[in-house]
């Protein structure tokens, strides 16, 4: 594996999006400001605002980054340099991955802080890491939608029922028992069933990254 | 093997609704080969598997005596790649692309890339989006030749210009040809762009190789004969004839190994030749695929 080219290519894409993740930064802590605002309806919408902005972050960088490269035809420039497709695979991978956890990053330490300033609130922290997680794993798959097939309608296929995926889920997990008794309480609990939830979206997070991997290694066209 | 710079071995590669079919193709360090064929003859398909783009499924590919696809990024350090289907990227500006290339490539010629800027009137500072599509491709160029290749690679890289640009193009593949150590695969479905610069032809058809020489045996082998037969005179067997046309007493034959003696045949066997004609590469290139197809069906 030649790291310093993987390193090149993610670089070149961290410059070729630089703006959206401006953007993507401007838009988290803009909507970071109006949860800190204060009041249940600020609350609730900077709630949704914020999984929006994050889950769109997500889906753009892999649209934008991947399909792109084959639908504008810039990938027989990339693969003309002294690159395997492995190396290339990988740059995708991480790139992507490096570049959402900055405004994700900033998403969880800034919800999180949020919810330690108002002490009645601590009990949403658990559920805030589940959801966040819950984030994470959505864009994966959607990453490894983009790396598989490299085409756009799978890709905002899965888009559409990972943003479908978030909300659902959302919802169940506010509805297991074990999660639910301590959310709105003072304290933070971490029960039983929200480390289990937990670790099942980041095995689940592990798992669909390593199917990418897998699934290209076996790929015999690139172009 | 190290005097080779592409070495391919019964290389096969299948599709659902096309297949490579048992390519064997050796190009010397030095030489100019261009790679003729119709649109969906395999040309892409074989300069892929020669970058290590695509997999074959059988056959062995060496390149730069790299094993492809597995040395596929060694190889490449050595390999200049333009491509018909290559964009830039459009929001990035061409100062941009050129500091990226230069920081993969050691061998990068900073001042020979000056040169082609100016000799190709393209602006760094300008975006990508902003080129028109030759100097899109003068651009592609630019950035493969200022790495100083020792393999350059050009598939169908002349498709879609204008007469002007694509005799800069050219004009600029003749002076890197200069160099004797350079090797060069060029395909192209204009035979007149290949007759230009190349010195070994390779024509393909249907996913297999049917012909590949030096363009000079090519050229001096292939003639039109234009013959006149006495009206009770028979059109005579001749060896090395591989199309028949005209009238019934005003034949036209094509010949793929024209020698003096071909016109003596003529003679005694009762036909006037009227006219030997030369062929240029486009003639040779069809009545060679005409010929194989016809074998092909009978």
């Amino acid at each position: 594996m030649n790291y310093t080219m993987v390193k090149t290519l993610i670089l070149k894409d961290w410059y070729l999006q630089r703006w959206a993740i401006l953007a993507s930064l401007v838009g988290t802590m803009a909507t970071l400001g109006i949860i800190a605002s204060g009041g249940n309806v600020a609350f609730l919408l900077g709630l949704i605002l914020l999984i929006m902005v994050i889950i769109s972050i997500g889906a753009q960088l892999s649209v934008s980054t991947i399909v792109a490269e084959r639908k504008e035809q810039t990938l027989p420039f990339v693969m003309s340099l002294p690159i395997s497709y492995w190396e290339y695979t990988t740059s995708k991978i991480w790139g992507n991955l490096i570049i959402f956890l900055v405004p994700w990053l900033t998403m969880v330490v800034g919800s999180v802080a949020l919810l330690l300033y108002v002490p009645k609130a601590h009990g949403l922290i658990p559920y805030t890491c589940i959801m966040a997680t819950e984030i994470l794993m959505t864009t994966c798959l959607i990453l490894a939608t983009a790396v598989i097939t490299e085409s756009q309608g799978w890709t905002v296929a899965t888009i559409m029922v990972g943003n479908l995926a978030v909300n659902g889920i959302g919802y169940a997990v506010a509805h297991i028992p074990g999660i639910a008794r301590g959310m709105w309480g003072s304290k933070i609990a971490w029960s039983p069933a929200a480390s289990v939830v937990l670790l099942a979206e980041i095995t689940m997070t592990t798992l669909l990254l390593g199917v990418a991997f897998f699934v290209q290694s076996r790929k015999k066209d690139f172009l | 093997m190290n005097n080779l710079s592409v070495h391919f071995e019964g290389v096969s590669k299948v599709y659902p609704h096309f297949t490579l079919d048992n390519i064997s193709l050796e190009l010397p360090t030095g030489t100019i080969m261009g790679l003729i064929g119709a649109n969906g003859a395999g040309k892409s398909t074989t300069i892929r598997i020669l970058m290590g783009l695509v997999h074959q499924d059988q056959g062995r590919v060496h390149v730069l005596g790299r094993e492809m696809p597995q040395q596929q990024a060694a190889a490449k350090l050595d390999i200049g790649f333009v491509s018909e289907d290559m964009r830039l990227y459009g929001t990035a500006t061409l100062a941009w692309h050129l500091k990226f290339v230069r920081s993969i490539y050691p061998q990068w010629d900073q001042p020979y890339a000056e040169t082609l800027l100016r000799r190709f009137d393209l602006k760094p500072e300008q975006k990508i989006k902003g080129l028109s599509h030759g100097q899109r491709v003068k651009a592609a160029l630019l950035l493969s030749l200022a790495r100083r290749p020792r393999l350059l690679v050009l598939d169908e890289p002349t498709t879609g210009l204008d007469p002007v640009a694509r005799q800069e193009v050219l004009g600029e593949l003749m002076a890197v040809l200069a160099d004797e150590d350079r090797t060069i695969l060029f395909s192209s479905h204009n035979t007149l762009d290949v007759e230009q610069i190349s010195d070994q032809i390779t024509f393909i058809d249907r996913g297999r190789i049917i012909a590949s020489d030096d363009k000079e045996i090519f050229l001096d082998r292939w003639r039109r004969l234009r013959l006149v037969l006495s009206p009770e005179a028979e059109l005579p067997r001749l060896p090395g004839i591989v199309e028949v046309s005209g009238s019934g007493h005003l034949p036209v034959l094509v010949t793929n190994n024209f020698e003096p003696a071909l016109l003596s045949a003529c003679s005694d066997a009762g036909a006037t030749v009227q006219a030997v004609d030369p062929m240029t590469l486009e003639e040779i290139f069809v009545a060679n695929v005409h010929s194989r197809r016809e074998k092909q069906i009978v």
